[in-house]
């Protein structure tokens, strides 16, 4: 079943190569319009090849998809027409300068050419590239290509807009800008923006929803904390609290009303409990039985699985199913737990 | 139109794009300078010269036609620039299509700069018109088929070199039987064969009938036309089937 609305959804999408290599196998994705969607995956997860077919540079081997309420396969051009993409190491014309490249690009828009000059003076002053425009583009560095590439996916306006890494090989500061340019054209302009990224950290700061792909197949999909469920994330909280030799601490937390599982017990100076599976009205009544002992509580620490965690907790389930059925037992991965 | 204008810019825009042009300038002026100094060329008659002046530009149409061409779409796939273009809401035969056209107004300059010495040649004889029209008529169709070949490949292979090296080996056996082959291979079943179904043979055996044999009327030439034409009809249904369902499998 397709969700026909305005943003992306896809039925089944299935993309295989002549060669008989299923790059996409069955994706069924839903982006409502505005979002911001993160698209993760390691190299080769078929990240690129769903960016192409969403579109229009791949036709479907089956399945169906549809971007800003039109057919990826039968209403190909005016697909086109509402979106932009920047690609993954996007070529540039390097003998023309910014300025003559985005008028050619305006032009096949077929975008009035005094709207057009506009449209260029704005969008090369909002991606930093004013001063150089009339540099040619050979000259550029890699940052400033990257910034003409996205002045020129949205050079037409798009209302949905797909970037292929689009940080990728940027030093911090070149990241940083082209974060904060999307974040601030999706508040802005309300575009609906997918994006792939190797980069979780600009994944987790940028997506409202994030997917994740391995093998050619949808591994997970939902919100931050929705994925940390699927993850197998339970919350987890660790109490450190002041040694007290009078007190038994775990007597007391097992004499309390709910089932609480204690994963780490370290008694130095102080009393260090991580606790699994708790609600946050479990969470005060905790806290108020401790000071009812009057414990003294030094710290409390909400630890939250990261998106690497994640990350690497899904994409491992899949290839160690993978591999399993290949005949290979992978030895389990400790999944690593950060404060948030 | 916009994908056209671009590459006629891209081909002109420095010295170097329009450097082609010097060359065949010069290669224009050498021959001619050649024909009418040297004391072995000089004896030809004028109709003589003029047929091989005319296989000279002919030869030459095809091969900047075919170098240009073979590399048009899959020098931009190289680059990476392809991607950009497809992502505009135009069909990607039409791209292909204003791709060809800028190369066949690249025959279009040669074609104009190469009249003068046609003309110059001919002085003195009738020939200035037929020689200028042949030149043109061959010259145009052959270049247009080689042109679609070129980029049907260039679509196909999706590699630079691969095109470029095989469109040359297409153009060398198109040309070798008018300019490798001696008289005595010629007179062989094989080159009989070859001359026959060869298109640009064709072309040069009309222009020795034009220019030599003072066979100038379209009638006398009709045979040498259809066969050219059947070769550009046979290149456009090589296009129209190389750009019918194009997508970018090849990753940067």
């Amino acid at each position: 079943m397709i969700h026909d609305n305005n943003g992306i959804s896809t039925s089944m999408l299935t993309k295989d190569y002549n060669n008989g290599y299923r790059a996409l196998d069955s994706l069924n994705l839903n982006v409502q319009p505005g979002d911001i969607y993160g698209f993760l995956g390691p190299n080769g997860a078929g990240k690129t090849t769903t960016i192409r077919l969403l579109c229009g540079l791949l036709s479907p081997s089956s399945g169906v998809g549809r971007v800003g309420g039109f057919d990826i396969r039968k209403e190909n051009l005016k697909v086109r027409n509402i979106i932009g993409l920047l690609p993954e190491g996007s070529g540039f014309y390097l003998w023309m300068n910014a300025v003559e490249y985005l008028i050619y690009f305006a032009s096949l828009y077929k975008i009035d050419r005094n709207v057009a000059m506009k449209r260029i003076d704005d969008l090369l002053e909002k991606v930093g590239l004013a001063y150089k425009q009339f540099v040619p583009i050979g000259y550029y560095s890699r940052g400033m290509k990257q910034r003409l590439g996205l002045a020129r996916a949205i050079l037409n306006d798009p209302k949905i807009l797909f970037l292929d890494e689009p940080t990728l090989g940027l030093d911090p500061k070149g990241q940083q800008d082209i974060l904060n340019f999307l974040l601030k054209l999706n508040k802005e302009k309300n575009i609906t923006i997918f994006f792939s990224s190797h980069a979780l950290r600009e994944v987790a700061v940028l997506a409202n929803r994030i997917g994740i792909i391995n093998y050619g197949k949808f591994v997970a999909e939902g919100t931050l904390n929705e994925l940390r469920y699927l993850a197998g994330n339970v919350s987890k909280i660790k109490i450190i609290i002041s040694d007290s030799n009078d007190i038994d601490v775990l007597k007391i937390l097992s004499s309390l009303p709910f089932n609480i599982e204690i994963e780490n017990y370290i008694k130095k100076d102080s009393i260090d409990v991580i606790i699994s599976d708790f609600t946050d009205e479990q969470l005060n009544i905790l806290i108020d039985t401790l000071r009812g002992f009057h414990i003294n509580i030094n710290e409390i620490v909400k630890l939250d699985m990261n998106l690497e965690d994640i990350f690497f907790n899904l994409t491992k389930s899949r290839k160690q199913k993978n591999e399993f059925n290949e005949g290979i037992c992978l030895e389990s991965r400790n999944i690593n737990w950060r404060a948030n | 139109m916009q994908i056209y204008k671009h590459e006629i810019y891209g081909n002109f825009y420095s010295w170097r794009g329009g450097l082609w042009i010097i060359v065949a300038s010069l290669i224009f002026s050498l021959v001619a300078y050649l024909l009418l100094t040297d004391k072995e060329l000089s004896l030809l008659d004028q109709g003589e010269m003029l047929y091989t002046l005319g296989q000279i530009i002919i030869a030459l149409g095809i091969v900047i036609a075919a170098i240009t061409a073979s590399s048009s779409i899959s020098g931009e796939i190289e680059s990476g620039t392809f991607e950009n273009i497809l992502l505009v809401p135009i069909k990607f035969r039409i791209i292909a299509i204003e791709k060809v056209l800028s190369v066949i107004t690249m025959w279009g300059i040669l074609y104009l700069v190469c009249i003068p010495y046609l003309i110059v040649l001919s002085n003195g004889t009738n020939f200035a018109i037929p020689s200028v029209f042949y030149v043109g008529i061959f010259g145009t169709i052959l270049v247009t088929g080689i042109s679609l070949l070129s980029i049907s490949l260039s679509i196909f292979l999706t590699s630079s070199k691969n095109s470029v090296m095989t469109a040359i080996m297409i153009v060398l056996i198109l040309l070798a039987p008018s300019l490798f082959f001696g008289s005595s291979l010629k007179k062989t079943d094989f080159g009989i064969i070859l001359e026959n179904v060869n298109p640009a043979s064709h072309a040069i055996n009309s222009l020795d009938s034009v220019l030599v044999d003072n066979e100038i009327t379209l009638k006398q030439q009709n045979i040498h036309l259809a066969a050219v034409s059947i070769f550009m009809v046979s290149c456009i249904f090589v296009f129209l089937y190389c750009t019918r369902n194009f997508e970018l499998k090849v990753m940067k």
